[in-house]
């Protein structure tokens, strides 16, 4: 593919500000922590330890056989950040791309293949990139509701058809409505930085 | 054995893209990897804790009577509680498709089933909580929830009334 951009000056590739690295406490982290703990003791109380320790063990195999993924999946998103032409970017699914930047967004979201650690990290770096809250959701939206994967893979084997075709149908205009009012709130009250370090928006 | 290919592929794709970069201008490899390796240290104490937490509310569901909850119930009662019941369902495609096919096996009503479906896509807590908090940050997740809440009652209702027509 002919690379018809100068990345030194496309690449948005701006490093996290110093206290960024450091490790951070706020409401996400602390929101998580008292859900999971409250819901730990609950397990604890009602099915006992055994079930308590059960639970976490399996919980922590799993966790460490997705960590290469999820580092896999970062990576990918930054280096994707400082690849993407940012013109291009936001003229495809930048602020001001419309609906068409939406119906593009939702339809990456559905059609790409992978699972979460796939379509966040891609979400995230074409918002890096200069995709738009807008775009970004329409794109997570997309994926939850519409994504191929699932559909061929999990709902046809477990439902009728009919029902699936019938759930389809019926929820396709939604990711871009939601990108849309999305956007229009980000308009008003822009998302601050509270994802990760050296997001952009 | 589908992590692994997962795995597999995501490292494929990420090494050629840091294969580009490094032809293009080396000098920014260390950028890559410094962002990298500090959005990994956000979100790993995240994900940990999330996903910790999103099995100990799977263990404290009562998966067996949560079919039947949306089964005989009908009209605006049976969607809304079909969509709540959808926003507690943890776990992946498989633990909330089995249930809708029991609950369909069980006549469980058109409309209670998408509100069902459209509700646990949404919300689906190990996904929410396991990565998209981390990632997306908070303000993100929680804009794209409260902007989503009315779909899964909308969907119901248009499928309901879909169904009555037939």
């Amino acid at each position: 593919m002919a690379t018809d951009f100068d990345p030194i000056e496309n690449g948005p590739a701006r490093l996290p500000p110093p206290e960024a690295r450091r490790f951070r406490v706020d409401f996400g982290l602390l929101f998580i922590a008292s859900l999971s703990l409250s819901a730990g003791i609950a397990v604890w109380i009602t099915q006992g330890p055994g079930q308590f320790f059960h639970l976490l063990w399996g919980d922590t195999a799993m966790i460490l056989s997705l960590l290469p993924k999820i580092f896999g999946g970062i990576l990918l998103a930054i280096a994707l950040s400082m690849i993407l032409p940012r013109d291009r970017v936001l003229r495809l699914v930048g602020p001001d791309s419309g609906l068409r930047g939406l119906v593009i967004a939702s339809g990456a979201g559905a059609v790409v293949p992978g699972g979460p650690h796939v379509t966040y990290p891609l979400a995230m770096g074409l918002m890096r990139a200069g995709a738009d809250a807008g775009a970004g959701t329409a794109m997570v939206s997309g994926w939850v509701l519409l994504g191929l994967n699932r559909v061929l893979i999990w709902e046809l084997s477990f439902l009728p058809g009919w029902l699936v075709a019938l759930r389809l149908v019926l929820t396709l205009w939604v990711p871009v409505a939601v990108g849309q009012l999305a956007r229009i709130w980000a308009r008003r009250v822009p998302l601050p930085d509270d994802a990760h370090p050296g997001h952009r928006r | 054995m589908n992590v692994i290919i997962g795995t597999v592929l995501i490292w494929g794709a990420a090494f050629a893209l840091l294969r580009h970069i490094a032809r293009v201008d080396r000098a920014k490899l260390p950028q890559v990897w410094r962002a990298a390796r500090a959005t990994f240290l956000v979100m790993l104490p995240r994900t940990v804790i999330g996903l910790s937490g999103a099995s100990f509310m799977a263990a404290l569901l009562p998966k067996g009577q949560m079919a039947a909850l949306f089964g005989p119930e009908q009209g605006i009662t049976g969607i809304l509680l079909a969509t709540v019941v959808g926003a507690a369902t943890p776990g992946g495609p498989m633990v909330a498709l089995a249930l809708s096919a029991t609950a369909f096996k069980a006549g469980a009503g058109t409309g209670a089933l998408l509100a069902y479906l459209t509700s646990w896509s949404i919300i689906s807590l190990t996904r929410t909580l396991g990565s998209e908090l981390a990632l997306m940050g908070p303000t993100f997740l929680i804009r794209r929830l409260i902007l989503s809440a009315p779909v899964p009652v909308m969907i119901g209702l248009a499928a309901q009334a879909i169904q009555a027509s037939w």
